[in-house]
Formats: structure tokens, C-alpha cells, sequence
């Protein structure tokens, strides 16, 4: 009881709607009157969650699960997986290609700045099967 | 009643047919149409003047002071909005213009200018270089859009300049100069300032960053424009005034970064665009530029609600002028006074700006998320097609409306109208 649920389809390489399952996961967080320093938290770890999608994944989905005392993003993709998961953690760290780089994007920073967003994070990935990440924040009082 | 007092874009009820143009233009939701006729919800309401500019049938309007109001001081000094450079031709003087505006019963006339220069004096060489500020800076002097951030963007209030607007900086000068040069009190000496927005009204009755403003009345420029033109003297040579390329380049979209003369900004129009652009930022996406400049009104200032002269034409006579103004200079001197009346709060926002969760569905998050439940399940229900017919401006706002209790005849057109046509089949 009392939870509420939110699904978004990312596309592979949709870079034109990037950052719009994101923001609307911030609007949804300001209707229900949270705190901006929680929604700040969320809004950032769903859209590396959500760019990382786009950038590196095959396409996949965000999802929001919302309680009185929690929230739980996972995001989801279809592939193609992380090798080497404690090297893609790592600060700096990054596949993305020159091109995408140019373009400000594959800083290496993706997963570190999820991780730093979370107050519990969970990676888990198979090659060619896909990846999947659940970030889950506590709503303190006054949040 | 309470909608009057508290804000300056009001509803002319006569006039209004109850069309849905002013419905979607709201950045903040703020109006519905009921029983034929729109409302708007006031804590919603940011006195953009979106509405204003849009109604077909001028029905909304602007509550401003008028001229009577000045009987209640014993020395009035006028400051005209630093658009007036751009609203008349430019054979006509600066001074012409002032000694008009004088005419019309004050004692003085003062320039903004000396606001701008300061302003864009300390966000150059002090904020810009303090690394302690929260970048992007965001420019202070468009009340609706620090409105906009209370309602919307509540996590960007620490990007937003503490350094009062131009008017009020000159506001404040002018009235100390008045009481130390005639002996008079504070209290006694009234400022008007002429005014081509909207926002700025409110902000005058209802400040945001400070406890009072130091301007006693705000009175539309449109209102007063024919006077002005009345009143002007002759003048074989019309002279530039006192100003400066800061204060010519202020009321400008982008006018403030030109006079900072930096690279590393953003110059966004028109409140959507603002929206646009601060959604981007809350996600973090712009952490790297150094100044967004936000104004409500396409083109700036001078494409505020109460302007006589179209912004496109207005900025084509300021950027004429702004040719023969030699660069603003600030002397270490001059500096380390803006400095000082910055940091004694002189000329600063000492109060803090508070967010207003007006969007929020219910004070207690376990009712937020049953009501945004029923949200959700009623919105299945509905076409999607945001047409405004209901009076709410979007089916969310409909079904939001619906669970909040605000609209108990609550009937969506669109439903009832297939209704009857699946009956006919």
C-alpha cells in the first residue's frame, strides 16, 4: 500500500528526448512536496541512469518507485553489459567513444556520480545479457 | 478581493469570454476557466503578465499606483524604468524626456544608471571571481522569474545574485542623497518609479529578498506615456542624459552579459525558454557556465507588459544610442564603495528567499502519493489532449483539480463527445 510506480522506455542513441524521463521524475517529486535537496539527489541519479541508457545500452527503462520513506530508481537494459563492473566504476573511467566525448557526454563519471547520489546502490551486469542498477534514497524527516 | 492586494495582473471579468488563451500560456498553471470566466489562483500567480500580452479581449489588466498618490509625500522623486530609452524617437533628449516626467509633480527626477553600473560592477569583479558562489550565477532583477524558481525551481534560490535591482539601488541612493540634502526624513520623501512590468509592481508591495522596498509607488509607464508626450518642452539638441553602456544595455535580453563583456554565459527570453533552460540546469547539465541571464519577457525589459513601443524597435533606438556612450568606468575607489554597500546590505537581498511548494498535492507525503495515485488512475481515463475546454489548462491539471476538490462540475467534452458517438454506432 501506499506505493507509487512510474515506468519510462529509454531508447538506444535518443538523444533528442534524453533528460525528459528525468524531468519527469523531478516534477513528479515536487507534486508530492519533497524536499528540493532529496529531488536534487533523484533527478541526478536518474538522468546518468537515464544518459547511460542512451549512450551506452541497447535501450531499456527507468523506474520510480516512490513510499513514504523511500525511493527507488532501477534502471534496466536489454545490453550489451559490463565487462569489467569494478572498472566502470572507477572516477574517469569510460567507453564512450571520441565522438560522444566532443560532444560532452562519456565523462567517466556516470556511475561514480550515481553511486554518490544513493543512499544504497546496486550494480549487477552479464555480457550480452544487459545491466541492471537499483538506486534507493531515504526520505528523511523533513524531506 | 485578495488576489487584488496581493498581486498586479488582475482579471476584468466584463471582458473576459471565457476563451482558453490565457490558459496554456500560464508558466505556473496558475488560471482556469469557470462558470465561463477565468480565475487566477493567486499563490500560483508570478505576475509574468503572460496573460496580459495574450488576451485577445484585454481583459487581463494591471493594478498599478497612480499619480494621486504622490500628495502623501513631501518631496517625490521619480525613477523611470531604464527602458525609457528606448520608447521614444530619438530626436527627442534624455532631459526633454525627464524634465516632462518632472512636470508631472515630482521634485526630482533620477536615472536608474547608476544601479546598472553598480550591479555590473560587483558581478563582474566581485561574484564572477568569488569561487564560494554557486555557479551559474543567476542575474536577480527579473522578479518573475525569482518567483518562477520559488514555485518551480526551488533547489536554484542559492544560484540566484543577491544584489537588489537597479531600481531599488538607485531608489535607495537617491532617497539617502534627498534626506542628507534637505534635512528631510526618510518617510517623507516618496519614489515612484515608472514601471514596464508587472512583476515589478508586486515586488514593490511584497518584496522578495528584502523586508521593504525603498520605492514608495509603481506607476505604468503606458499610463503615464501620453503625458510624458504632452508635456515635452522644445529642444534643438538633444543631449544623451547620464548614461551609461551598462544602464543602456540592462533593460536588453542578453544586455547584461554584453556589459559584463564575458563569454562563459547564457542570455535566455521569454519565460518558456527560462523553463526550458532551467530544467537542464536542475539536472546538472550546466554546471560549467558561469551566468544565465533569465528574463521573463521576449527581448527583455523592454518587452514588458507596460511598454508602449514594441522590444524589437525599442532595442534598435537603445543599441543607436549605446554607439555614442564611452565605456562605464570603476574606479578602485568607486569599487571598494559598491563593495561596502554590498556587504553592510545596503544594496543587497539580506533576507533569504524561501521556496513555495505551491504544486504540491497535500502537506503530508502518504496523502501526496494517494492523491498522485488517483491522479495517475483518472488520467487513464482521459483523451491526452490538453484542449483547455474543462477550464483546467491540461488533463493533468484537470484530474489534479478533480482530486484536490476545486472542481466539483468537473466534465471533459472530449470523453462526453465519444461517449455519444460510440451510442451512435
Amino acid at each position: 500500500m501506499g506505493t507509487l510506480s512510474y515506468e519510462f522506455s529509454v531508447e538506444k542513441d535518443d538523444f533528442e528526448r534524453a533528460g525528459e524521463a528525468s524531468s519527469k521524475i523531478k516534477k513528479i517529486l515536487m507534486q508530492l512536496g519533497m524536499d528540493s535537496s532529496i529531488i536534487r539527489r533523484v533527478a541526478i541519479g536518474a538522468y546518468e541512469a537515464e544518459m547511460n541508457l542512451v549512450i551506452h545500452s541497447l535501450g531499456g527503462t527507468i523506474r520510480i518507485d516512490i513510499d513514504p520513506k523511500s525511493i527507488v530508481i532501477t534502471a534496466e537494459d536489454i545490453g550489451p553489459g559490463i565487462e569489467d563492473i569494478e572498472l566502470a566504476m572507477k572516477e574517469g573511467y569510460s567507453t564512450a567513444t571520441e565522438k560522444i566525448r566532443e560532444m560532452g557526454f562519456g565523462a567517466g563519471m556516470g556511475l561514480p556520480n550515481m553511486k554518490k547520489c544513493s543512499d544504497v546502490f546496486e550494480i549487477e551486469s552479464e555480457v550480452g545479457k544487459g545491466t541492471k542498477i537499483v538506486m534507493k534514497m531515504y526520505l528523511k524527516d523533513g524531506d | 478581493m485578495s488576489n487584488e492586494l496581493n498581486h498586479s495582473v488582475i482579471l476584468r471579468e466584463d471582458k473576459c469570454i471565457g476563451c482558453t488563451g490565457c490558459l496554456k500560456i500560464c508558466p505556473t498553471e496558475a488560471i482556469r476557466v469557470r462558470d465561463g470566466k477565468a480565475n487566477i489562483i493567486s499563490e500560483r500567480c508570478i505576475d509574468c503578465g503572460e496573460c496580459i500580452s495574450i488576451c485577445p479581449n484585454h481583459a487581463k489588466s494591471a493594478i498599478t499606483d497612480d499619480l494621486s498618490l504622490l500628495k502623501k509625500f513631501r518631496y517625490k522623486i521619480a525613477i523611470p524604468s531604464l527602458t525609457i530609452y528606448g520608447q521614444f524617437p530619438s530626436n527627442i533628449g534624455m532631459n526633454q524626456i525627464l524634465a516632462s516626467i518632472k512636470s508631472m509633480g515630482f521634485d526630482e527626477v533620477v536615472e536608474g544608471r547608476i544601479g546598472a553600473d553598480i550591479s555590473i560592477c560587483l558581478i563582474k569583479e566581485y561574484l564572477l571571481k568569488n569561487k564560494k558562489e554557486r555557479f551559474p550565477l543567476i542575474n536577480s532583477n527579473c522578479p518573475a522569474i525569482i518567483r518562477l524558481i520559488q514555485i518551480r525551481f526551488p533547489d536554484l534560490i542559492p544560484n540566484i545574485i543577491d544584489i537588489e535591482t537597479p531600481i531599488e539601488i538607485a531608489a535607495r541612493i537617491a532617497k539617502k542623497n534627498v534626506s542628507e540634502k534637505t534635512g528631510l526624513d526618510i518617510k517623507d520623501i516618496g519614489v515612484f518609479f515608472i514601471t514596464p512590468c508587472t512583476a515589478r509592481v508586486t515586488s514593490i508591495r511584497h518584496p522578495i529578498g528584502i523586508t521593504k522596498s525603498y520605492i514608495d509607488g509603481a506607476i505604468s509607464m503606458k499610463d503615464v506615456y501620453g503625458e510624458i508626450v504632452r508635456n515635452l518642452g522644445d529642444s534643438s539638441t538633444p543631449d544623451l542624459g547620464e548614461r551609461s553602456k551598462a544602464s543602456l544595455l540592462w533593460p536588453i535580453a542578453g544586455g547584461q552579459a554584453a556589459a559584463l563583456d564575458i563569454d562563459n554565459y547564457l542570455a535566455v527570453d521569454g519565460i518558456h525558454q527560462v523553463i526550458k533552460v532551467f530544467e537542464e540546469l536542475e539536472l546538472g547539465k550546466l554546471e560549467d557556465v558561469d551566468f544565465i541571464e533569465c528574463s521573463a519577457c521576449v527581448g527583455g525589459c523592454v518587452g514588458g507588459p507596460l511598454v508602449i513601443q514594441n522590444p524589437f524597435i525599442a532595442k534598435n533606438r537603445i543599441m543607436k544610442y549605446l554607439r555614442k556612450v564611452d565605456e562605464t568606468k570603476c574606479t578602485k575607489e568607486d569599487m571598494d564603495n559598491y563593495i561596502e554597500m554590498y556587504k553592510n546590505g545596503f544594496i543587497r537581498m539580506t533576507e533569504k528567499i524561501l521556496p513555495k511548494p505551491v504544486m504540491m498535492l497535500d502537506k503530508d507525503i502518504t496523502r501526496s502519493i494517494q492523491k498522485l495515485e488517483l491522479v495517475t488512475e483518472i488520467l487513464k481515463n482521459l483523451p491526452g489532449l490538453d484542449c483547455g475546454i474543462c477550464g483546467s489548462p491540461t488533463c493533468r491539471a484537470f484530474a489534479e483539480d478533480i482530486v484536490n476538490g476545486v472542481n466539483k462540475k468537473a466534465i471533459c467534452m472530449i470523453k462526453t463527445m465519444n461517449g455519444f458517438k460510440n451510442k451512435n454506432i
